[in-house]
């Protein structure tokens, strides 16, 4: 039985959680916030020169060709670390989107976020039917949805309808500067915005089954990284919660003594260990596993990492009592982070039924 | 990232596999519980079965009768095992897994000798007096006295949740020797002949109508001093060595148990249509496979010869809470429908489940080890700590 991270991993986890302490703190995403800079430009390249925007980039576009648990080990530590960089639309969605695709501007735009020269800002979607975009002789007319880092993007990866069948599409947004209306995000430290398109020119990087097909992929795989990054949100919540419920004394005892409170921080360690679990099963599955596997693995990652994110994120601030309610305690990072990583992917009952409805449950039985 | 065997794994496997085949199809259709006598004579062949080959105790030394083994080959033979109906459970592994170890940490060699290689061929049962009415969660606050009288102890008292009390030849013995010292420290630890005059083995009725556990009630029990093991005053140290040894417990399925699968199932079934809250069936899946891929990575830390850390607490505690509320949802799907004679898999797992949120640790003291052990929280208040047991409540 070897169901872990190799030896590697784990030092890439290291060295991924020892850099973000250092280059990204709770000060640092205030001040930061304050002045309405929300990409750190001096941490991203730093990012860059340690080849984590390529790790999972092939060879031939300047990548490392490493894999998916790479991506998993460092989906966590940024999780953990609440970093102001675009890496999770760049590196999870644009680049494993652009990797499904054919055209040579998919290996063009790869090289260069393999190199740190492109923000992508990728919009997922589980429902092709909803899609308000539509391509027509090669333009694209409507709003995108609100998306990550959209106003700060080189390009943006967007679905789109072509004469009602699915298509992928990609804007160069230094060629084609686009107005955008910036969105109150539900976190301070991600900017969300929506492009409007107006005949605006695209590269349609993939069409029909195609499109449907690699959008498929990577949201299933998405929802796996997702899955680490809200671990890493959550195990660092927790971690929160606890000093604080060693360090804070009411009626003379640390309120980490009192039972109501340190089963509740147990309750946290308990649902981040299950999530963790099926994290693994989508780490192995995004690696090795059927299509069916990764299906049923997406889901169940996705709803257990939800919900250990969301019951961590909330009972930190509650166990902080009214300081956590305040600007200067760090709680509200990850409340407002796990609500945002909650909804970035549909609605939760379009995983519950595709956990419940995958085939490969009963398979299960013998695994 | 695999979940396969490493290749001394898959090669011990492999000779489990082997001999299992040849051997277990004997033993089979063990489950049927109601000729007892028959049961526990089969169950003690199959012992001395696997004692033949080292596979009754292989984490111990060759030369003892096991096969120097570790803590992954023994997981890996439960597993195996486990695909068999044949006759194992508390009755074989209190002895071996339990009784023995406490014995050779801190027994005499003439009782490591008496009771070792018995115990590992099967002519030995066991059972476990530790468990008191007042004495649960709480186990130091054994109340059940032992007094010197001559060369012998005089035992009085009662004890509970004791399995296979009625068929066991021998039993592992909790008592409180010195009232006058504090809590912990006026215990002491004795084996005891189960056929001994002074003892009475009464079946508790569980709320399943079925009795798996006994009251044992100990009135002037006389233990000579040789069955004393350890120091007078020393038995917390023994009875902290025997569940230290538990069995290497990584969970696994029971088949007898019914799981979020068979769940949705019979939520297929029903031509009623009966809504089902689908955002509950898939938190308890979720769980359900949260805990099999948990256990896999308790498995692989095994297999790299580290020991699980303290986490490892929460497998029982989300298991039986599982079990809890799935049944309960399995019931709800079928109202008043499926009501048999002889109940469903369902219902047992409904009774059951309100048994396993207590036994091996409360959902409370659950809670409390992982808050303490894995992140570090203050233990709980203890008034009874430094004062004589006598003035304790």
């Amino acid at each position: 039985m070897n169901f872990d991270f190799s030896d590697e991993q784990q030092m890439l986890r290291e060295q991924a959680r020892r850099f973000l302490s250092e280059t990204s703190t709770f000060h640092a995403l205030r001040e930061r916030i304050a002045q309405g800079a929300l990409i750190d430009h001096e941490l991203w390249r730093q990012v860059a020169e340690l080849g984590w925007l390529a790790v999972a980039i092939p060879e031939e576009q300047g990548g490392l060709g490493l894999g998916a648990l790479e991506l998993c080990v460092l989906a966590e530590e940024f999780g953990r670390s609440l970093a102001p960089v675009p890496f999770h639309g760049t590196v999870f969605l644009g680049a494993e989107l652009l990797k499904r695709c054919q055209v040579p501007e998919a290996a063009i735009w790869l090289s260069r976020i393999a190199s740190g020269e492109a923000i992508i800002a990728a919009q997922p979607t589980l429902r092709w039917d909803s899609v308000s975009l539509h391509l027509d002789s090669g333009v694209v007319t409507g709003n995108c949805e609100p998306l990550a880092y959209a106003a700060q993007a080189h390009a943006a990866i967007l679905p789109v309808l072509q004469a009602g069948q699915p298509a992928l599409v990609l804007v160069d947004l230094e060629q084609q500067p686009l107005p955008s209306r910036g969105a109150r995000s539900l976190d301070d430290v991600v900017p969300y915005a929506v492009l409007e398109l107006d005949q605006t020119p695209v590269v349609v990087l993939a069409e029909g089954e195609a499109a449907q097909r690699a959008m498929r992929q990577v949201v299933d795989q998405d929802a796996i990284l997702t899955a680490f990054e809200q671990i890493g949100g959550a195990d660092a919540a927790c971690q929160l919660a606890r000093d604080y419920a060693l360090e804070r004394h009411t009626f003379g005892r640390p309120i980490g003594s009192y039972q109501a409170v340190k089963h509740k921080l147990a309750d946290m360690a308990v649902k981040i260990e299950l999530a963790r679990s099926n994290a693994y099963f989508g780490a192995w599955a995004m690696y090795a596993g059927e299509n069916a596997d990764r299906s049923l693995a997406a889901a169940a990652s996705r709803l257990s990492a939800t919900t250990a994110f969301e019951y961590a994120a909330r009972e930190c601030i509650h166990l902080h009592g009214g300081i956590g309610y305040t600007w200067e305690a760090d709680c509200h990072f990850f409340y407002k982070r796990s609500r945002l990583l909650a909804v970035i992917l549909g609605q939760p009952g379009a995983w519950v039924d595709q956990l419940l409805a995958d085939t490969s449950l009963n398979q299960l039985q013998i695994r | 990232m695999d979940f396969n065997d490493s290749p001394s794994e898959a090669e011990f496997r492999g000779q489990v596999r082997t001999w299992l085949d040849t051997h277990a199809k004997d033993f089979m259709s063990s489950s049927d519980h109601t000729d007892v006598i028959s049961f526990i004579a089969k169950a003690k062949t199959w012992q001395a079965k696997k004692a033949r080959e080292g596979y009754a105790a292989i984490r111990w030394p060759k030369a003892e009768g096991g096969l120097d083994g570790t803590p992954m080959q023994e997981v890996i033979f439960q597993d195996e095992e486990a695909r068999y109906d044949v006759p194992v459970g508390p009755f074989v592994t209190i002895g071996t897994q339990l009784a023995v170890p406490t014995l050779r940490t801190h027994g005499t060699p003439e009782q490591i000798e008496q009771f070792t290689q018995p115990t590992l061929q099967g002519e030995l049962l066991w059972c476990q007096l530790f468990s008191e009415p007042s004495a649960g969660s709480d186990l130091a606050n054994v109340r059940t006295r032992a007094v010197k009288d001559g060369g012998d102890w005089v035992i009085n008292g009662q004890k509970v949740w004791t399995s296979w009390a009625h068929v066991a030849d021998w039993g592992i013995l909790l008592a409180r020797t010195d009232p006058e010292a504090t809590k912990h420290k006026g215990l002491t630890f004795f084996v005891v002949d189960m056929r001994s005059v002074g003892i009475e083995v009464r079946p508790i009725q569980q709320i399943s109508g079925v009795s798996e556990f006994n009251e044992v009630f100990l009135t002037d029990l006389r233990i000579p001093d040789r069955y004393r093991i350890g120091a007078v005053g020393d038995g917390w140290k023994c009875a902290m060595t025997t569940l230290m040894n538990e069995r290497v417990n990584v969970g696994g399925e029971s088949q007898a148990l019914p799981n979020v699968l068979e769940l949705i199932e019979r939520a297929q079934d029903q031509s009623s249509g009966a809504s089902l809250d689908r955002f509950k069936m898939a938190q308890l899946l979720t769980q359900e496979m949260g805990l099999r891929y948990f256990r896999f990575r308790l498995l692989t830390s095994l297999s790299k010869g580290e020991t699980p850390g303290p986490i490892a607490a929460m497998s029982k505690l989300v298991y039986a809470n599982t079990l809890q509320e799935l049944s309960a949802m399995a019931l709800d799907v079928t109202g008043l429908q499926k009501l048999q004679a002889e109940g469903d898999k369902f219902q047992h797992g409904y009774e059951w489940a309100a048994a396993l949120r207590i036994a091996g640790g409360t959902d409370e003291i659950l809670r409390n080890q992982i808050a303490e052990r894995v992140l570090g929280m203050p233990g709980e208040i203890r008034v009874d700590k430094n004062i004589p047991f006598s003035q304790c409540r």
